[in-house]
C-alpha cells in the first residue's frame, strides 16, 4: 500500500542564531503560520531544493521537512517534537530575564 | 581551588582565539556546516532544537563566587537570563547565539572556564565528590587526582578523536556520591598497608546499553595512575568498535572479551610502555597539592544555641536542616546542599539573579567556594554552624530553599524534548507534574531518587533511579517506561523494568501508585530502596497493572 502522503513545510536553523524556522515565500521566517506547505512529493522535492539554496546561501542549516496538518489556520506539526519547535521556545514555563541595559 | 598555570592561561586563550576565526569563517561562508560542525563541538557548542546550545566546563563541579557570576553575567547578556547544571557537573546555556559564541568564551576565559571537550569523542569533564574536602570518611581531596587527569587529558592528542565520549569520575570515599561504578572509568582513591593509591574500575555507564563497571586493579600505587590510564585509553582506542557509534564505548570492548582478557592487554601495555614519560612530575603534583591544601577554618562551637533555637521557632527552617545539612570533617561546620528543585520547578534551572546570590553567599559564609553535584544541586562546601540561619534566609528570598535533599521532589531530569534535538519525550514538565504531587508527602515518604531520561542516550541517569521513568516515542505518541530497583551508589544497581509504559498524562499517578506500594510494605524506616530489594518487582508491578 503506498504511504500516505502528508502535508509539509521546510523547516531549518538559522545560521547565526539557531532559531528554528520556516521557508516562506518572502524566505526564512520563524512564523510557520507563514510557511509555504507542499501538498504533492513534487512541491516536497521543490521545497527541499529551495532549502538547499538556503544552506548554500549560508541563511540556514540542516533543513528537513515536517508532516504537517492543516486542519486549521495555520500548519500544525503532527508529531509533538516539531510542534515544540515550531513553538520557538519549550512547552515549559521558563523565567526569561531582561537583557542587560533594557528595563525590566 | 586549582589556579591556571601559564600553560592553561596559553592554550584556553589559543584555543579561543581559533574559535572566533572558525567562525568568522562559518559566519562568512568559508566554511560549511559539515567542516564546521566538529569544530564547534570541540568547543561545548551544540545546535539544539531551538537554539545553539552552549555547555560549559566546571571541572570537578568546583567554582569560585567569581566564576559564578560570570556564569550569571553570560546568561544575563548572551543568553535568557538563565543556565542548566547538569548531571556531569557542568553548566548549559540554552540560547546563545552563534555570533556571541566567541566573546562568552572570552569572558569565560578571563575566570578561567572554557568549554572545551565538553563535547566531541573525548576525554570529558572529570567529575568528582561535592563533598571533598567535606566528608570525614575520605581518605584525601579527590580534586587533587581530578585535576592531575584534567590536565593529563586535556588536548591528549593520543585521546582526541576516540571511537566514543570517555567519562572519568574519582572519589575518595566508600561512600559514593560520584556515581563512581557508572562512569568509562571509575577511580576510587584507597588505602592499603599504610599506602594511599587507587582502585580503578572499568566499563561502567548508561545509555542504551546500560552496564556497572567492573574492578580493572584492586590497587595502583599513586605514581602509577596516569599511566595506567594511559594504558587502558590505548586499548580501548585500538580495540573499541568504530563501525558502530553504539558499540563503541569502552563498556562493550570490556563485556566483550570480558574483563580479565581486557586487564590483560592494559597491564601488558603498561609494563612495556615508558611509564616515566607519562606520569606526572612530583613538582606538579605539589604544586596541584598546594591549591587544595583545606582552608583555614576559625573554631567554632559544634553547637549552637541560637541556631537550636531558630529549629524550634522556624518549621521550615528545621525542616531545612534535617535535609539539606552535611556533617563536616571540622567540628562546627557543615556542608550546605543547596537545591535547583523548587517544588513544580525545572530540575538544575538557575536564573542569573540566583546564581549571583548562591555566589555572594559562597564568597560570604563559605570560604569563596560552590560545588555543582551530578544531582543538578550546588554545595556549600565550608560552613559554620552560627551561619546556617543566614545562608537559609539568603536562600529563601531566591526561591532556593527547598528542604528536598534526596526526597522525591529532588529529581535528576534532561532537557528532554523541551529542548534536546536527540530527545523522543519531554522531562521536565514530568518531573515537575511528580514533584507538585507528591510534595506534601515527602517527608513521609523519606529518601527516594526519581530520575527521567527523556531518550535512551540517559542523560537523566534513569538506569539508576530508585524509580526511573525513560521517555520513549511510540508510533508518534510518548510512552514512559518504568524501571524501579536502581541505585547509582557503591551498592551500585540498574533498575529492571516493570512492564509495559504510560502515557504522558499517567506517569505522576504511576509514581504515586509506586510511592503507595512502597509505604503499604515498609517495615520500620526502611526506605524505599531497601523495601524493594526485600520485596521484590511483584508487588509493585501488580499496583501498577493489575485490572
Amino acid at each position: 500500500m503506498p504511504k500516505t502522503f502528508h502535508p509539509k513545510v521546510l523547516t531549518a536553523n538559522d545560521l547565526i542564531n539557531g532559531n528554528s524556522v520556516f521557508l516562506t515565500p518572502e524566505g526564512w521566517s520563524d512564523r510557520i503560520a507563514d510557511a509555504m506547505t507542499a501538498l504533492t512529493p513534487d512541491q516536497a522535492s521543490d521545497l527541499e531544493a529551495l532549502g538547499s539554496r538556503g544552506v548554500d546561501q549560508n541563511d540556514v542549516v540542516g533543513p528537513y521537512l515536517v508532516d504537517v496538518s492543516l486542519d486549521s489556520d495555520a500548519p500544525v506539526p503532527l508529531t509533538r517534537r516539531e510542534r515544540i519547535r515550531a513553538a520557538g521556545r519549550p512547552s515549559i514555563a521558563f523565567i526569561e530575564a531582561p537583557k542587560v541595559g533594557q528595563a525590566a | 581551588m586549582y589556579r591556571y598555570d601559564e600553560f592553561d592561561h596559553r592554550f584556553v586563550a589559543e584555543r579561543t582565539s581559533e574559535f572566533r576565526g572558525q567562525v568568522q569563517r562559518r559566519l562568512e561562508g568559508s566554511l560549511t556546516e559539515d567542516e564546521f560542525k566538529p569544530l564547534r563541538l570541540m568547543n561545548g557548542l551544540y545546535l539544539q532544537l531551538h537554539a545553539y546550545m552552549l555547555r560549559v566546563a566546571i571541572p570537578y563541579g568546583t567554582l569560585n563566587s567569581r566564576q559564578m557570576r560570570m556564569l550569571a553575567h553570560i546568561a544575563e547578556t548572551w543568553d535568557k537570563g538563565y543556565g542548566h547544571f547538569t548531571t556531569r557537573q557542568n553548566i548549559q546555556f540554552n540560547w546563545p547565539k552563534l555570533k556571541d559564541v566567541p566573546d562568552i568564551l572570552d569572558a569565560l576565559a578571563s575566570v578561567e572556564m572554557h568549554a572545551i571537550q565538553t563535547s566531541g569523542n573525548c576525554i570529558r569533564n572529570t567529575t568528582s565528590d561535592p563533598l571533598s574536602a567535606v566528608a570525614p570518611e575520605e581518605i584525601e581531596d579527590p580534586r587533587v587526582t581530578a585535576e592531575l587527569i584534567r590536565q593529563w587529558s586535556s588536548l591528549h592528542p593520543e585521546f582526541t578523536f576516540l571511537g566514543r565520549k570517555f567519562k572519568i569520575a574519582v572519589t575518595a570515599s566508600d561512600q559514593d556520591r560520584v556515581a563512581l561504578k557508572l562512569h568509562d572509568i571509575g577511580v576510587q582513591i584507597v588505602q592499603k598497608d599504610g599506602r594511599t593509591g587507587y582502585r580503578v574500575l572499568v566499563g561502567g555507564g548508561m545509555g542504551r546499553t546500560p552496564m556497572v563497571a567492573k574492578e580493572l586493579r584492586g590497587f595502583l600505587p599513586r605514581e602509577d595512575l596516569l599511566p595506567y590510564l594511559e594504558a587502558s585509553m590505548r586499548v580501548y582506542n585500538l580495540h573499541g568498535r568504530r563501525d558502530n557509534k553504539y558499540k563503541a564505548r569502552i563498556k562493550i570492548l570490556v563485556h566483550e572479551i570480558e574483563i580479565d582478557a581486557f586487564r590483560d592487554q592494559v597491564e601488558a601495555e603498561f609494563v612495556q610502555m615508558d611509564r616515566s614519560a607519562v606520569a606526572a612530575p612530583s613538582e606538579e603534583v605539589d604544586r596541584i597539592i598546594a591549591y587544595f591544601v583545606p582552608p583555614t577554618l576559625p573554631p567554632q562551637a559544634e553547637d549552637n544555641a541560637a541556631i537550636a533555637r531558630m529549629r524550634k521557632v522556624d518549621p521550615e527552617f528545621d525542616a531545612w536542616m534535617r535535609r539539606n545539612i552535611h556533617i563536616h570533617k571540622r567540628p562546627g561546620y557543615r556542608a550546605v546542599t543547596i537545591s535547583l528543585k523548587p517544588i513544580g520547578g525545572v530540575p538544575g534551572d538557575a536564573t542569573a539573579e540566583q546564581m549571583r546570590a548562591m555566589a555572594d553567599l559562597a564568597k560570604s559564609y563559605a570560604n569563596d567556594e560552590l560545588r555543582v553535584t551530578h544531582e543538578q544541586n550546588i554545595v556549600l562546601p565550608h560552613v559554620a554552624v552560627g551561619d546556617l540561619y543566614q545562608i537559609y534566609r539568603g536562600l529563601a528570598a531566591i526561591g532556593l530553599d527547598a528542604p528536598n535533599k534526596g526526597l522525591v521532589t529532588d529529581i535528576i531530569a534532561c532537557p528532554g524534548l523541551d529542548y534536546c534535538g536527540l530527545a523522543t519525550a519531554r522531562s521536565i514538565p514530568v518531573a515537575q507534574a511528580i514533584s507538585t504531587r507528591l510534595a506534601d508527602r515527602q517527608e513521609e515518604i523519606g529518601p527516594l531518587q526519581v530520575k527521567i531520561s527523556g531518550c535512551i542516550n540517559a542523560c537523566g541517569h534513569h538506569h539508576v533511579g530508585h524509580i526511573g521513568i525513560l521517555g520513549l516515542d511510540k508510533a508518534g505518541t510518548e510512552s514512559y517506561q518504568i524501571t524501579l530497583g536502581g541505585d547509582a551508589t557503591e551498592t551500585a544497581a540498574l533498575g529492571e523494568r516493570t512492564g509495559p509504559g504510560f502515557g504522558y498524562d499517567e506517569v505522576p499517578v504511576v509514581v504515586e501508585k509506586l510511592v503507595d506500594t512502597y509505604l503499604d510494605k515498609r517495615e520500620a524506616k526502611e526506605t524505599f530502596l531497601q523495601t524493594y530489594r526485600r520485596v521484590g518487582m511483584e508487588p509493585f508491578k501488580e499496583a501498577l497493572y493489575a485490572a
